[in-house]
């Protein structure tokens, strides 16, 4: 480990490190126990069979995940603490917020819906991002620089977490869905053929194609004022910090574009002919815009937004 | 034409997107060219354009962003930059085609949004629509029986939909004594819809207004100086496009201190700047701690740190000992330890002009490779100066920059290394002494008469966005039917029917909670 910062209490950063390794350990075998479920409990309906084992698997993985999610907050809380600020200066703990915020949007979507079968879904995407976050991202607890010392980082950065967490499980879900689609339209080829034998072990598993639509409308319908909010918190921040509200830096073009690009996919669910498939490409594309926001434009672009502690 | 609503054309009505356009005899080109302008499928193609027009804005270097990096661009690549710049691709975001796209998509939205708002009005003045004749034709619906008869029950389920803030209809007596009621809620939908997009279109007003009325400069103030807010203050200013200058009588400051603080391996902590000002000539003199996010506003005009380095203060006198030159000279930091250089230009009081070029180190540390600041802080200031003799060029009416000497027309008469408080004596007996170190600021002043206009917007875009999203409409119909008579209780069969255009899910966890107090 490098040396500390001044100002750093080493014991709880050490902490917050330990606590990270546990919270992805814990991920990964909820994620595993997601697959298992996914996987047999597929083969089992498609023989006929109760598919009891798996499912319990599945609500270990349920269980996991919330003790993954304690570690999680604990691992953040202490990173905080031991930098004596909030947590999210950098592009490590910047990840790990998202990733944080995106187990939150599913815990919270578990106690008001059916959706257990997003858990392998999530996870992975989670597990994989936080391997990142720990290994080239990572960089030690350390006092803010003096730009970033304002109530303002508590209000933008937040706001951006929450949109981005929320937007990756939206697009988990729209990824679903263009997976149920094209299923739906490979087994409508005619019955009896291979792909819709394969249909019917895979569909009973996902629920429609016009549910898994709503719920990710639903997701991004909650993603995007917050990602608004986020946008407008930081132009009045920029105001104080920079003197101008808006000024087309990289950073700030970027959220414009995701924004933009949320807002067709919004038009395009209320367009006749844009509906269904051509909506969800364009909510794709704009969680492509919001990964190039955070990482093409910390690490290739340089900005004002150059925070990223990354060399 | 409620008599025969089916689900279909309830959920058509339900819609908040406009309606399909009617034909249009071709030789009303004008009036199809609005309404396809006006169409939802040109706001797609607009705003997918107006994303992907955005991107070279950030992937080549602007010139709004940073000059410096366009001029190193097109040195590198001479033959392909001046056809990039043709096309505007260095002032993307000033550039005539992305001011068409975002035009011609407020064109397209205030188009669309004159009709929606007259047909919102209308229907925020009219009645929910009487129930469909088949209420079990509906998605959402259940049906039951109850005591008491047709008209009381109705006039119940009415009285406790009212209660849920649903609008309804009047009790509607039909054919065989049934009797029926219609409620409508969440009109919030698409009040919110067209509260965001009239605040959208605001909000690009405020930011033309702040375009053409909106000046800025910057300026830069030693330790003790001082500012007046008239465009020949400024080091550098950008006047407004319409409009003089401000009609207010101009504000000042003095730079009392400027502090900067620095973490042991050199990353700064904190910037101040101390400043009195006065925000008219006649008002009192009032203190101010301008720091980063922390800007002095004055009269709608900001006032931000932006930069700072060192001042070294420099005097020169004749061989007879007569003072002839006296002053903090601002030097410009070359690194992030502040290595700074800068020039001290004597024309008058010597026999001979000269001219002085100077390295600044904060904090001096000779190195093998030569000198260099090893901490932004002043711990231990140094400063390497050459002279130079010869005409300075200062009557040649050329501009010429305070930071460069022409040297290649002057004579070397010596070079030296010395420290705070030290003298150098030349050859010619004339002296240079190193008095002392201040610091200077760099302030950024910025008037944007628009940016209050922008704020209001925005709150406006982030409320009616909410509600636009949040908020969901459905309809709901009750109707009683009165049964046969039997045995002298009056049952009437109830049944009811919903329907919601978003989150069916939601809506039918309402719809039970409803009947369950319908039934109660």
């Amino acid at each position: 480990m490098p040396t500390a910062a001044p100002g750093v209490n080493v014991s709880l950063a050490h902490a917050s490190d330990l606590l990270f390794t546990w919270t992805v350990l814990v991920y990964a075998v909820a994620m595993f126990g997601y697959s298992v479920e996914f996987a047999f409990a597929r083969i089992a309906r498609s023989r006929g069979d109760q598919a009891g084992r798996p499912e319990q698997i599945g609500r270990v993985a349920v269980g996991l995940t919330v003790v993954g999610w304690l570690l999680h907050l604990g691992s953040v809380v202490t990173r905080g603490a031991a930098a004596g600020r909030v947590p999210w200066g950098n592009m490590y703990e910047f990840s790990t917020m998202v990733a944080l915020v995106a187990v939150t949007v599913y815990l919270v979507l578990l106690l008001r819906q059916p959706v257990r079968f997003l858990g392998a879904f999530v996870m992975t995407p989670v597990v994989l991002y936080l391997g990142l976050a720990g290994t080239v991202l990572y960089a030690p607890a350390a006092p803010l620089q003096p730009i970033l010392n304002s109530y303002w980082i508590k209000i933008h950065v937040v706001a951006a977490i929450t949109a981005s967490g929320a937007f990756m499980v939206s697009g988990v879900i729209t990824l679903l869905y263009l997976t149920r689609t094209w299923l739906d339209r490979r087994a409508s080829m005619g019955p009896g053929t291979a792909a819709a034998v394969e249909y019917h072990g895979f569909a009973r598993w996902l629920p429609s194609a016009e549910r898994l639509d709503r719920l990710a409308y639903k997701v991004i319908g909650f993603a995007f004022p917050v990602w608004t909010f986020a946008i407008i918190a930081g132009a009045i921040w920029a105001k104080y910090a920079w003197s101008r509200y808006w000024g087309w830096d990289p950073k700030e073009t970027w959220s414009f574009i995701t924004w933009v690009a949320y807002a067709a996919y919004l038009h395009a669910r209320a367009t006749a002919g844009w509906r269904g498939r051509r909506a969800a490409v364009l909510s794709l594309v704009g969680f492509g815009c919001l990964m190039v926001d955070y990482y093409v434009v910390n690490t290739v672009i340089s900005g004002l937004h150059s925070y990223a502690g990354v060399n | 034409m409620t008599e025969t609503l089916t689900d279909e054309t309830a959920t058509q009505a339900l819609s908040t997107a406009p309606q399909g356009t009617q034909p249009v005899a071709s030789r009303n080109r004008v009036r199809s060219l609005w309404r396809s302008l006006t169409s939802m499928r040109t706001a797609l193609l607009l705003l997918s354009l107006l994303a992907l027009a955005a991107v070279p804005g950030t992937l080549l270097p602007q010139r709004g962003l940073n000059p410096v990096k366009v001029d190193v661009f097109f040195t590198a690549h001479p033959s392909l930059a001046p056809f990039l710049d043709k096309l505007s691709l260095f002032d993307v975001f000033a550039a005539p085609w992305f001011a068409a796209i975002y035009l011609l998509l407020f064109v397209s939205l205030i188009g669309c949004l004159f009709p929606r708002i007259r047909l919102h009005a209308r229907a925020l003045r009219r009645k929910p629509p009487a129930a469909p004749k088949r209420l079990e034709r509906l998605a959402i619906h259940d049906t039951w029986d109850a005591d008491g008869d047709a008209q009381a029950v109705v006039a119940n389920a009415r009285e406790s939909l009212r209660r849920q803030r649903w609008r309804t209809t009047e009790l509607r007596e039909e054919p065989g004594g049934a009797w029926s009621v219609g409620a409508e809620k969440g009109y919030l939908r698409e009040t919110g819809n067209l509260v965001f997009h009239v605040a959208l279109v605001v909000l690009l007003t405020g930011i033309a207004l702040g375009g053409l009325f909106g000046y800025k400069g910057t300026v830069l103030v030693t330790d003790g100086g001082s500012f007046s807010d008239v465009p020949s203050s400024y080091d550098v200013f950008t006047p407004a496009r319409l409009g003089s200058e401000s009609a207010l009588p101009p504000f000042a400051f003095t730079l009392r201190k400027f502090t900067a603080s620095y973490q042991p391996n050199g990353v700064p902590k904190s910037f101040h700047a101390y400043v009195d000002y006065r925000s008219t000539p006649d008002a009192p003199s009032r203190p101010y701690d301008v720091t980063t996010n922390r800007p002095l506003s004055i009269a709608g005009t900001d006032v931000y740190l932006v930069g700072h380095g060192y001042a070294v203060h420099i005097q020169v006198r004749d061989k007879s000992g007569r003072l002839v030159y006296d002053k903090a000279t601002p030097f410009l930091p070359d690194d992030a330890m502040f290595t700074s250089h800068g020039v001290v230009k004597v024309p008058d009081g010597l026999p001979r002009q000269l001219g002085l070029t100077g390295f600044f180190y904060p904090t001096y540390e000779p190195t093998p490779f030569g000198a260099q600041s090893s901490y932004p802080g002043p711990a231990a200031p140094v400063l390497t100066l050459a002279a130079w003799q010869g005409d300075l060029g200062l009557t040649s009416g050329r501009p010429q920059s305070v930071y460069s000497l022409p040297v290649a027309s002057l004579k070397n008469i010596g070079t030296k290394t010395i420290g705070p408080g030290q003298t150098w004596k030349l050859a010619d007996g004339t002296t240079v002494t190193f008095a002392g170190v201040s610091q200077w600021a760099t302030f950024q002043i910025a008037h944007d008469p628009g940016s209050t206009v922008v704020l209001v917007a925005a709150v406006f875009i982030v409320c009616g966005l909410l509600s636009s999203l949040w908020v969901r409409r459905r309809r709901m119909w009750v109707r009683a039917v009165p049964l046969d008579n039997a045995g002298g209780v009056r049952r009437t069969v109830v049944s009811a029917g919903g329907l919601a255009r978003t989150d069916a899910d939601g809506f039918a966890t309402e719809f039970e909670s409803l009947l369950r107090r319908m039934k109660d």
